[in-house]
């Protein structure tokens, strides 16, 4: 039965309060470990036709007639556009349309942030809309640009009401406690660099919209799209076949579609707005810089008895706040916890989500703040952890639905256990460490999501649903489930997706929340189409429904009887089956998290500072696991974004003009496969006995989160130096080590000195 | 653009005399990104690529005759590599299998980067480069022939044609300092050469100046030696690293590079 009630709905870690309409789950979940198909190693069922170049991206949408839009950005960080004449690009050959934000709201005069779209042209061909754009006459009226984070904090440009979050009392327990630390930590901005650039086609049929785009949320870019354009949601059709890559920074619309839309309308063609890979560098999101000023006290005994931070998040010209603070609040159980947000509004880039907004930042600053302390206690990492292992949500109390992060801990002991040998490796140039991290997260998912199930009398079995894959394998995924549900092979089901005329709402793919949100939803359709069919073989062969069961492709009874699908499916002619699923709802009054640890061994060469990370364990814990061939591919993607994040990649601006350096793949540095370490992946694998049919949760986010943390950890443990600030390139490694060596000389200690 | 492809050095000398203007092109992995970042629009390009006398490298009483059209790949492999043992590891370390498969020596001459890697290599050993026109041949030091950033001794009309060096046979090395393990244009990088026959430590650095420089002393001057090259340096600050770094990794690799050819 539906139900409409009120709920708590999370993206990323950001909650709000909806009405929804829920269908109970009527199934119960699967027993837990591998199965018949869910839970085995899968090869994604597209992987030959992206290999091949057959997998049509928004990229490869070339549609007869389809003009190129090219973009107007202002080239400095904060200029007001004034006197835009767009008809000396009218004039050009090729030219068909311009448009400016004179006359169209979703494009600013106000210029704030290198980059900012001011206008744009449509043309024949993309070299002739750039010829167009450099027509363009603008006047520039440029100001004094705010880049400093503290300066606009202390001024008072902030994006929005900052964040304050207060548990018990910290400042008494600081007080009271038996060791405190405090530091600050600082990371950099980093950049998504997708694969395939931000990018949309859009043309109209009558008065309908029709938008290719690269998306993670079908739905939400359809409904932005009619609000800002005035339509009826259903007059916009989005359409995402394939995708390549989003990061967070692909969940909204962006200024591109609404661009190719109105192009389109004035011309009555099809519009291509794609981004360069410069313009990606510049205008399409980043992961924002942080500075974190931290403390933490413990009884000698290992206790923490207070966190405390001061957060301040360089969001940029807009944007949210994303929760640095997160961990800090939900990590450990600490009675005492003060944290305060502020979002520094700045003439730099707008951030946008980002691979676990705010908890890879934060993550990084209490997990190494965590090991400080741990030195000063003379406490191993690990039990320190252990010891401060929050039995209950932290927030407000709540049980968690699932929790393994102590079984995580134990997984993690063997490779923990091999930090005596790594260390023993050092030599005069070379220090070798070995560091961990924990991390938690959301990735639960949650309603509404709906999926159709539809059987042929060919045995056919094709799932139904306008979702997205955004490069996971969510195809693949659901097409497991489907098929573990319906007693077939993974070979007989196929997943239609990715466009919104063609298939029920179905939810964003962000937030981890893929497998958590539609993998329930498709169970529940193909249950529905396995009661029919049940229904049906009951009646064929003059049996109790409650007795029969599909398995290994075939009608199975209880009393040894068992028949070939097809042979009840072959009476079906032109008639079909259509199964429909909807998500459950989350458990209520639960607290629904991702939990892991990850172990990180490096090497540094203390002359130049280099820093090479040889092996990283991660043992995650995200309920059951669907496909783990899957599953391990998202460890490594996370885990080699976070190396590039902790060691190489870095959105660089000038210091004094606000102009970013790093427009192009050369100089923004992303680790290479020579980069790469041995990554080894374990999952506890446990089902989340409380989370609607399936028991999973998402995998997306959490491996990426504690890696930073790791790797700074090991980085101490190799050479006694605090690395505070990301990225550790080389000459921040060495300004640590002569940190280091400046407090030895103060302590006197010169026993543990370099030998010169 | 025009598309010029002479199929004999002849051809090419003739063509470059008559079209000064011509950019050559060899492997095209400097000339490619020029075009496409649009700081060069050449109206003709001269392909160097069926001149079958640049190519390759050969032995003419001891000395060595390395085309201008040699690759990296090639200069990887012995038993080359084994005559130039420096320049072998600097190939290694340039950009990725496709690069160094197209990259020629006559390329990284013909830009003459501060940060080109095979010049540091090609310096401790003496190397003078070739240069070729329909006036004849010229020999000069690469010392010479490198006269600032991205600027060289080549008059319009000539191309590089080999590079021409004896080899020392003297324990040797290349060192290089990157941003991460694979595709990176050094951030400073070092070559020496323990020469026990001269008596003598030559070092050249590269991305430490506005072109690679040699900085040569006396073998007992080992212990300032590390010293003296950072001193010699004159590194910039930019989005690579600073100046205070590349000055502190130079007399790293320096000391390191001694270890490695006095041991
Ligand atoms: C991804 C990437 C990574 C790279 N990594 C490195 C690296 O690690 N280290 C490094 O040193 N370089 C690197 N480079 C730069 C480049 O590969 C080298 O400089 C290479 O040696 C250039 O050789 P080429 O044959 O491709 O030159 P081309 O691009 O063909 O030519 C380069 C220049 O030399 C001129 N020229 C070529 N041949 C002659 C000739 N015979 N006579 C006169 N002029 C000539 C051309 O007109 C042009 O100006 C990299 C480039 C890329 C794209």
């Amino acid at each position: 039965m539906a139900r409409l009630i009120r709920t708590e709905k999370e993206v990323e870690g950001r909650y709000e309060e909806v009405w929804t309409v829920v269908e109970e789950d009527a199934l119960d979940q699967w027993p837990a470990g591998p199965l018949e198909v869910v839970g085995q190693p899968a090869q994604r069922q597209d992987g030959l036709q992206r290999a091949r170049g057959e997998a049509r991206y928004t990229a490869d949408v070339r549609l007869p007639g389809m003009l190129h839009a090219a973009v107007l950005r202002s080239g400095v960080a904060r200029a007001d556009a004034r006197a835009i004449d767009v008809l000396p690009a009218l004039e050009l050959p090729g030219v068909q349309a311009a448009l400016s934000c004179e006359e169209v709201d979703f494009l600013d005069a106000e210029a704030g942030y290198p980059g900012a779209a001011v206008a744009a042209v449509a043309a024949d061909t993309i070299e002739q809309a750039r010829a167009g754009v450099e027509a363009i006459a603008v006047e520039w009226d440029e100001s004094e640009p705010l880049l400093d984070p503290d300066e606009a904090i202390a001024r008072g440009q902030l994006v929005s009401e900052s964040s304050s979050y207060e548990r018990g009392d910290l400042e008494a327990a600081l007080a009271g406690a038996d060791v405190v630390v405090e530091a600050e930590y600082r990371t950099q901005s980093v950049l998504h660099n997708s694969m395939e650039t931000h990018q949309a086609v859009c043309h109209w049929e009558g008065d309908t919209l029709v938008v290719h785009i690269s998306t993670q949320y079908i739905w939400g870019v359809r409904d932005e799209l009619a609000e800002k354009l005035g339509l009826r949601p259903d007059d916009v059709r989005v359409v995402c076949e394939f995708m390549g890559g989003g990061f967070g920074a692909k969940n909204g619309a962006g200024d591109y579609s609404l661009i190719a839309a109105e192009l389109s309308r004035r011309t009555g063609r099809p519009v291509r707005c794609a981004l360069t890979r410069r313009e990606e560098n510049l205008a399409a999101g980043n992961r924002n810089a942080t500075i974190q000023r931290l403390r933490a006290g413990a009884r000698s005994d290992g206790t923490i008895v207070g966190l405390g931070g001061e957060f301040v998040n360089a969001v940029g010209w807009s944007g949210w706040l994303a929760g640095t603070d997160g961990p800090m609040q939900m990590l450990y159980g600490v009675d005492n916890v003060a944290t305060m947000l502020r979002g520094a509004k700045l003439n730099s880039a707008p951030m946008a989500a980002f691979r676990a907004p705010g908890f890879v930042e934060g993550t990084f600053g209490l997990e190494c703040l965590l090991d400080e302390l741990g030195g000063k206690l003379g406490i191993d990492p690990l039990e320190l952890r252990r010891r401060n292992h929050a039995d209950a949500d932290v927030l407000d109390g709540r049980p968690y639905s699932s929790k393994s992060l102590l079984e995580c801990y134990r997984r993690a002991e063997p490779h923990w256990d091999r930090r005596h040998e790594v260390r023993a490796r050092s030599d005069e140039t070379w220090k070798h460490g070995v560091g961990l991290a924990s991390q938690v997260w959301y990735g639960g998912g949650g309603p509404p999501s709906y999926a159709w199930v539809r059987v042929g009398s060919d045995g056919s079995m094709t799932v139904v649903t306008a979702m997205q894959d955004i490069g996971t394998g969510s195809r693949t995924a659901m097409a497991q489930i489907a098929a573990e549900e319906l007693g077939v092979s993974l070979a007989q089901v196929r997943v239609e997706l990715g466009d919104s005329a063609r298939g029920p709402f179905a939810s964003i793919s962000a937030g981890s929340s893929t497998i958590p949100s539609m993998g329930p939803a498709v169970r529940s359709a193909a249950g529905d189409a396995r009661r029919q069919i049940l229904e049906l073989a009951a009646q064929r062969w003059q049996k109790e429904q409650r007795t029969l069961s599909l398995k290994g492709g075939r009608i199975v009874c209880s009393d040894g009887g068992s028949w070939p699908l097809e042979s009840l499916l072959g009476l079906l002619e032109d008639a079909q089956i259509l199964g429909m699923g909807a998500r459950g709802p989350n458990p209520t009054g639960m607290r629904v998290l991702t939990f892991g640890v990850q172990v990180a061994e490096v090497a540094v060469d203390v002359g130049t500072g280099e820093i090479r990370v040889g092996r990283i364990a991660a043992i995650h814990d995200v309920g059951r696991i669907i496909n783990p061939l899957g599953a391990r591919s998202q460890v490594e993607g996370g885990i080699i974004q976070a190396l590039g994040h902790t060691l190489s990649e870095h959105r660089l601006l000038d210091p004094r003009t606000g102009t970013v350096l790093t427009q192009t793949l050369d100089a923004y540095k992303l680790p290479t496969i020579a980069d790469v370490p041995e990554i080894v992946c374990e999952f506890v694998d446990e089902p989340d006995s409380h989370l609607t049919n399936l028991g999973a949760k998402g995998l997306g986010e959490p491996p990426i989160i504690p890696t930073a943390a790791a790797i700074a950890n090991a980085i101490r443990d190799a050479t006694g130096a605090d690395v505070r600030s990301l990225p550790i390139d080389r000459e921040e490694m060495l300004r640590a080590l002569a940190a280091l060596a400046r407090a030895k000389e103060r302590s006197g200690d010169r026993v543990a000195a370099r030998p010169a | 653009m025009e598309v010029l492809t002479p199929r004999s050095l002849d051809e090419a000398l003739s063509v470059k005399a008559e079209r000064p203007d011509a950019r050559p092109i060899a492997g095209g992995t400097d000339l490619l990104v020029e075009l496409n970042f649009d700081r060069a629009r050449p109206e003709t390009l001269l392909n160097l690529n069926e001149v079958p006398e640049l190519r390759g490298w050969s032995r003419e009483n001891g000395t060595l005759r390395l085309g201008s059209g040699l690759t990296y790949a090639e200069a990887m492999r012995a038993p080359l590599a084994e005559l130039v043992p420096a320049l072998a590891e600097a190939s290694r370390t340039v950009g990725s299998p496709q690069i160094r498969t197209r990259g020629t020596l006559g390329g990284n001459l013909g830009t003459a980067s501060p940060a080109g890697d095979a010049l540091p290599p090609l310096l401790v050993e003496g190397a003078q480069v070739e240069l070729g026109s329909l006036r004849g041949v010229r020999s000069l030091p690469l010392s010479e022939f490198l006269v600032g950033p991205k600027r060289n001794a080549l008059e319009p009309d000539e191309l590089v044609l080999a590079v021409r060096l004896l080899p020392s046979a003297q324990p040797q090395t290349f060192m290089k300092v990157g941003p991460r393990n694979a595709m990176v244009i050094a951030v400073c990088s070092l070559a020496l050469v323990a020469d026990r026959e001269r008596g003598e430590l030559r070092a050249a650095y590269g991305s430490s100046g506005p072109v690679v420089g040699l900085v040569t002393a006396p073998l007992e001057e080992r212990d300032h030696f590390a010293d003296t090259v950072a001193a010699a340096a004159s590194p910039i600050d930019d989005v690579r690293g600073t100046a205070i770094y590349r000055r502190h990794a130079l007399r790293v690799l320096a000391e390191r590079a001694m270890e490695r050819c006095l041991a």
